[in-house]
């Protein structure tokens, strides 16, 4: 019997498109919970309009992974170099596959915490994080039962591996190997260049918070997305020698793929970066740390899937009322709107002027700035902001006209000239941000130097 | 070594691979950590995961772009057809003369691998890499068996070649 096809309206793709079997994954206990995680924590506080959940996103994942699985697949876009490593459509393996990747897609942002990213580093126990619970949960008894009534049978493994990707199997020491067909849908999910993740939130992100720079062409590069053997790495390798295939675009497609690495710039200086949404973050974990039993949100499947955000909005609301209650001022900061703001952001950039020295910090030496800010004004009054990680926009591989795989890097303008956006921020309450700022304009040289002899002093006292 | 001493020794690791010859791009990096780290018990805090082109490690390539960011390294493209080449800058040699005491703990193993790696090319580097995980997953087992393991997984390389990389890793393990 043939599947029936559902249909949901979505502010993004217009419509989304699901069958039986993936109707079942969205009505389990385990999904439904994402319609009460927040997609962008409280960035809301900052861009009104950005109160959208996960629950959404990952139907957008899942929508446009099938269509980059079909725009990859199809015959005339497999070349004799890559054949041997896809399965042959109209086989049963292209279709098993084509169901565990928009499965994966669709639960990969299981294992999120209340309020996604912004509540993860610190409140959960070492080697744990949000892709380890994905995983747990992909492998509980009441998923592996949904995935084993689909026809064929679906392997919990094979959607648990795509759904976390290799960065996160390799960070949670999963032991799993990934062979060059898995490590391509991985990278159609969570790839750093083209993964529907980033597709789907940059586009969706861009909407609710109403920074219309961060759209892009998706269309057109989901229509010249290919399998292609990798660029060539160095002048002695040659083309003949066997080469590995990845994701990469055709060359018609260069510049919608420039315009999602416009978009992420400026996504990551407007929203994700912002200072502001960065000492939310802070304040966020503070409430959580004071809040939560042991400072640890539970790690068990059971414990993950009964808490959301509503608990700790919740929570949040009754310990800001309460002067005695554990985090009652990191939850006033957040209630009222009384957040730190930045005094002082990392400095990247040429000089002023004339008589300026050319100045790079890097994030350790903002960091070093914040520690001091807060031995001297007070730790209650000082944070220091910053995203858990720092990429660089990926060097993709393009499809030339002439045949041959070359670097994104070598090919574009854009890629090599894209800027960076201020990531590394001292926080200070708002009352002493500006004595904070001079305060450290004017120790910044002291600071610093004291700090290298510290860690000289230290280098030396280890080696002895 | 804390994460400021672990950018210095990849800092001299680029700087001596470079002085050696070898095209010095990620892929190089990657390749000669992981075996840096088998090899010659450096104790780098990656992971690495068998992956494209071989062990690969997600944390060393977030490190490099951190300290591309932080300016100790900078990308050079070189030619538009090939990667880019990874080079140390100024601030890179200072961090270098900044943890003197790490550099000169680890200097002999940074010699060792740029003198044995640094004339090899990525594919040659993949192979070796990739039989030093085949080693160290299967500890006991033969050359033979090692090698078949070895073109399993990386079936674009012969069997000739995984051989000669398996006894390549044996005759290196038993010289460290």
């Amino acid at each position: 019997m043939s599947k029936r096809v559902h249909e949901v309206r979505d502010a993004i793709h217009v419509f989304i498109a699901f069958d039986d079997d993936e109707r079942r994954i969205i009505d389990s206990p385990a999904f439904q919970r994402l319609r009460h995680i927040h997609q962008l924590a409280l960035t809301y506080k900052v861009y009104p309009g950005a109160s959208h959940k996960r629950f959404e996103h990952c139907l957008g994942v899942m929508h446009l992974t099938g269509r980059v699985y079909d725009a990859i697949t199809r015959s005339d876009k497999i070349s004799d170099a890559v054949r041997e490593s896809m399965p042959d459509r109209g086989q049963n393996d292209h279709g098993y596959w084509r169901t565990v990747v928009r499965m994966a897609a669709l639960c990969h942002d299981l294992g999120h915490l209340p309020f996604s990213h912004a509540a993860e580093d610190e409140l959960l126990p070492t080697g744990v994080d949000h892709e380890r619970i994905t995983w747990e949960i992909v492998h509980s008894a009441p998923m592996q039962h949904l995935f084993c009534a689909i026809t064929p049978p679906v392997r919990a493994d094979d959607v648990g591996k795509l759904a976390v990707g290799p960065r996160k199997a390799e960070r949670l020491k999963l032991n799993v190997s990934f062979n060059a067909w898995e490590a391509i849908l991985a990278e159609v999910i969570v790839g750093d260049a083209f993964g529907a993740d980033r597709m789907d939130y940059l586009l969706r992100d861009s909407l609710h918070t109403g920074v219309q720079y961060g759209r892009f062409d998706h269309e057109r590069l989901i229509g010249t997305l290919r399998v292609i053997p990798a660029p060539t790495r160095e002048e002695q390798e040659t083309d003949a020698a066997g080469i590995e295939p990845v994701l990469g675009v055709e060359r018609g497609g260069l510049q919608a793929a420039e315009q999602l690495l416009l978009a992420r710039y400026f996504m990551f200086g407007q929203v994700y970066h912002h200072p502001t949404r960065l000492a939310y973050n802070e304040h966020l974990k503070e409430f959580l740390k004071a809040w939560l039993p042991g400072s640890t949100f539970p790690t068990d499947v059971t414990g993950h899937l009964a808490r959301d955000d509503h608990d700790v909005l919740a929570a949040i609301k009754r310990a800001s009322d309460d002067p005695d209650a554990p985090g009652h001022e990191p939850a006033r900061r957040i209630v009222t709107r009384n957040h730190f703001k930045s005094a002082y952001a990392r400095r990247a950039t040429a000089p002023d002027g004339p008589n300026d020295a050319a100045v790079v910090e890097t994030a350790a030496d903002v960091s070093a700035l914040a520690a001091a800010a807060a031995k001297q004004f007070g730790p209650h009054l000082i944070a220091y902001g910053a995203p858990p990680s720092r990429k660089t926009p990926p060097d993709f591989a393009v499809l030339d006209y002439d045949g041959r795989s070359v670097p994104a890097s070598g090919l574009s303008d854009v890629y090599r000239k894209l800027p960076e956006s201020p990531d590394a921020f001292v926080l200070a309450d708002a009352q002493i941000r500006d004595d904070v700022r001079r305060w450290i304009d004017k120790n910044r040289t002291c600071i610093l130097e004291e700090r290298d002899q510290t860690i000289s002093q230290a280098e030396q006292e280890e080696q002895a | 070594m804390n994460r400021q001493q672990q950018e210095a020794v990849l800092v001299g690791l680029a700087r001596r691979l470079a002085d050696s010859g070898s095209w010095t791009g990620e892929t190089h990096l990657q390749k000669a950590s992981y075996l840096m780290s088998k090899l010659r018990d450096v104790d780098f805090d990656f992971d690495f995961i068998l992956y494209k082109y071989g062990p690969f490690s997600f944390a060393l390539h977030d490190d490099l772009a951190s300290m591309r960011a932080d300016g100790f390294l900078d990308s050079v493209i070189q030619n538009p057809r090939y990667g880019a080449r990874i080079v140390v800058t100024d601030r890179g040699r200072e961090t270098e003369q900044r943890f003197a005491k790490t550099m000169q703990r680890y200097g002999p193993s940074l010699d060792w691998i740029a003198e044995t790696l640094g004339g090899r090319g990525v594919m040659e580097l993949e192979r070796l890499a990739t039989a030093m995980w085949m080693t160290a997953e299967h500890e006991n087992a033969s050359v033979r068996s090692r090698a078949d393991e070895l073109v399993r997984v990386k079936p674009h390389i012969g069997l000739k070649d995984a051989i000669a990389s398996v006894e390549e890793i044996d005759g290196l393990r038993a010289a460290t």
